[in-house]
């Protein structure tokens, strides 16, 4: 860079300081903090069609529910059909609150639910992110889902029984380095969208939190996720949870497979290492829930010390 | 007695083999059986890929002073491909197995798989000789995908698995 522009960079930057860190931030690297938000929570891969090779974010995957089948959305900058018209606040209302731009509420196959706690700064790296990808035309797909949850109106009334939006708000008594983890976990990671049994109304439940779901996202199994000795991942060390959200390796060495390998790829593997320890940090202290999803009982190879 | 066998290792080596066999139960030799038996040999030639995996990962994520064992490990990896090849040969579909039934009506889909595995951890090997870090975890990832994208297409999910709590046996 020419001395001349960054002495006014310099200068400008300075000036920025004085309110906030962030807003000291050009564009790039705004883009890049957006793009490390999108990374810490999985890649958004929900948005992309691998199956049927679909353009990166580009929507139209098939997302299978016990309600009917969802298609994902264009989150590409596409004026047409992806995001391209929406404002910072249509994109913060969308996340935060389950709103689309038209007041229309979301079904809650979109987690909105987690995304609440998202912070300001986060949510204008991340649409700043998406804005800077090439805009890819590709016409939404509407969903082939049952009546009544295929009505905007019942995902209304699903808000107004389930939904409070609300912002992390960090725990005082804690670490910083648990609260960066709880607000990972719970906002923007969403690792409780899929790994929290649902109730009938297919709300998370929260009294079961990360406790594993036998029926969870597109029918897989996410495993029991709270300390639990021997339901759950009690016996794993944080280095080993840090090495698995980063090489897609458990204890055993078995590979991560599915939805958790996807954003293991696309996502986790990305996030810094310190991040990653936070997770762990936080992921130590939820409550232990034991939930056998997995019978290693009758498998010989795993001796299991349970009677 | 002791003396007379000796004197004719031949001899041994036929009542060894008679006695070994008549101790053998009958139920050992009916199909039914063997197919169990091929499910548990192969459970245990998986197993001990992944402890070999594992093995390979305490080592770099506790950064052990042991990186010199990666190549041994890499090697027997190799090894174990051709005896996984081997193992699934025979069609045992059916049991407490999270086996595919596509193994066998994509046999060579399926080879090719092993040999993938096969040629990451010859690579894998290689480069652990060398004893760069960095290029040491990223072939270890290389082979982490070969086994991931066999599971993919071979191995059931856990919501397909025997495994999971109450699928009944
Ligand atoms: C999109 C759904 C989804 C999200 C989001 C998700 N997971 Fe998973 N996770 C899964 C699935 C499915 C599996 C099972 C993978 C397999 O079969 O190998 C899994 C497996 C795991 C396992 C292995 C558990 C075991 O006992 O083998 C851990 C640990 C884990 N996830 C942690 C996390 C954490 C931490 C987060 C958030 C940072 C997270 N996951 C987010 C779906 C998800």
């Amino acid at each position: 860079m020419p001395a001349g522009r960054a002495a006014v960079v310099f200068t400008a930057a300075a000036a920025l300081l004085s309110n906030s860190a962030i807003a000291a931030e050009t564009p790039d690297e705004l883009v890049a903090r957006g793009r490390a938000v999108l990374e810490a929570a999985g890649g958004c891969t929900c948005h992309t069609d691998f199956d049927d090779d679909g353009p990166p974010l580009a929507g139209g995957r098939p997302l299978s529910t016990p309600f009917g089948v969802y298609y994902s959305t264009n989150i590409t900058p596409d004026p047409e059909t992806g995001i391209g018209r929406w404002s910072d606040a249509d994109f913060a209302r969308a996340m935060r609150e389950g709103r689309a731009p038209d007041g229309s509420a979301y079904f809650p196959v979109f987690p909105y639910t987690s995304f609440t706690g998202m912070s300001d700064e986060d949510l204008r790296a991340l649409k700043a992110y998406l804005f800077s990808l090439a805009p890819v035309r590709r016409e939404n797909r509407p969903h082939d889902v049952w009546p009544p949850f295929s009505w905007r109106l019942s995902a209304r009334i699903w808000q107004w029984l389930h939904f409070e939006p609300a912002r992390f708000s960090p725990d005082p008594s804690q670490t910083a380095a648990w609260n960066r983890g709880a607000y990972l976990v719970h906002a923007v990671a969403h690792c409780g969208e899929c790994h929290t049994p649902r109730t009938l109304t297919g709300a998370i439940d929260r009294s079961r939190w990360l406790a594993g779901a036998s029926d969870g996202p597109e029918g897989e199994l996410a495993p029991n996720i709270t300390p639990h000795e021997t339901t759950g991942i009690g016996r794993w060390t944080a280095t080993d949870l840090v090495w698995y959200l980063q090489m897609g390796f458990d204890p055993d060495g078995d590979d991560a497979q599915g939805l958790m390998r996807e954003t293991i790829e696309h996502g986790f593997q990305h996030v810094p290492r310190t991040d990653l320890e936070a997770i762990a940090t936080y992921l130590a202290t939820v409550p232990p829930i034991e939930n056998r999803l997995l019978d290693h009982a009758d498998h010989a190879d795993h001796a299991d010390p349970e009677p | 007695m002791a003396v007379r066998l000796v004197d004719r290792p031949l001899g041994l080596l036929a009542l060894v083999v008679f006695a070994s066999v008549a101790a053998l139960p009958a139920r050992a030799q009916s199909p039914a059986a063997s197919d169990e038996g091929t499910i548990r040999y192969r459970q245990k030639l998986m197993s001990g890929v992944g402890a070999d995996m594992g093995a390979i990962g305490d080592i770099l994520k506790y950064g052990l002073p042991l990186q010199s064992h990666i190549a041994t490990y890499a090697t027997l990896l190799s090894q174990r491909s051709e005896l996984v090849a081997a193992a699934f040969e025979r069609d045992v579909s059916a049991g407490p197995t999270d086996a595919k039934p596509e193994i066998w009506q994509e046999p060579e889909a399926f080879r090719e798989k092993t040999q993938a595995m096969k040629d990451e951890a010859d690579k894998l090997a290689a480069i652990a000789a060398g004893g760069d870090a960095a290029a040491i975890g990223q072939q270890v990832k290389a082979l982490g995908d070969a086994c991931g994208s066999c599971h993919d297409s071979f191995r059931k999910p856990k919501e397909e698995s025997y495994k999971r709590a109450g699928a009944g046996s």
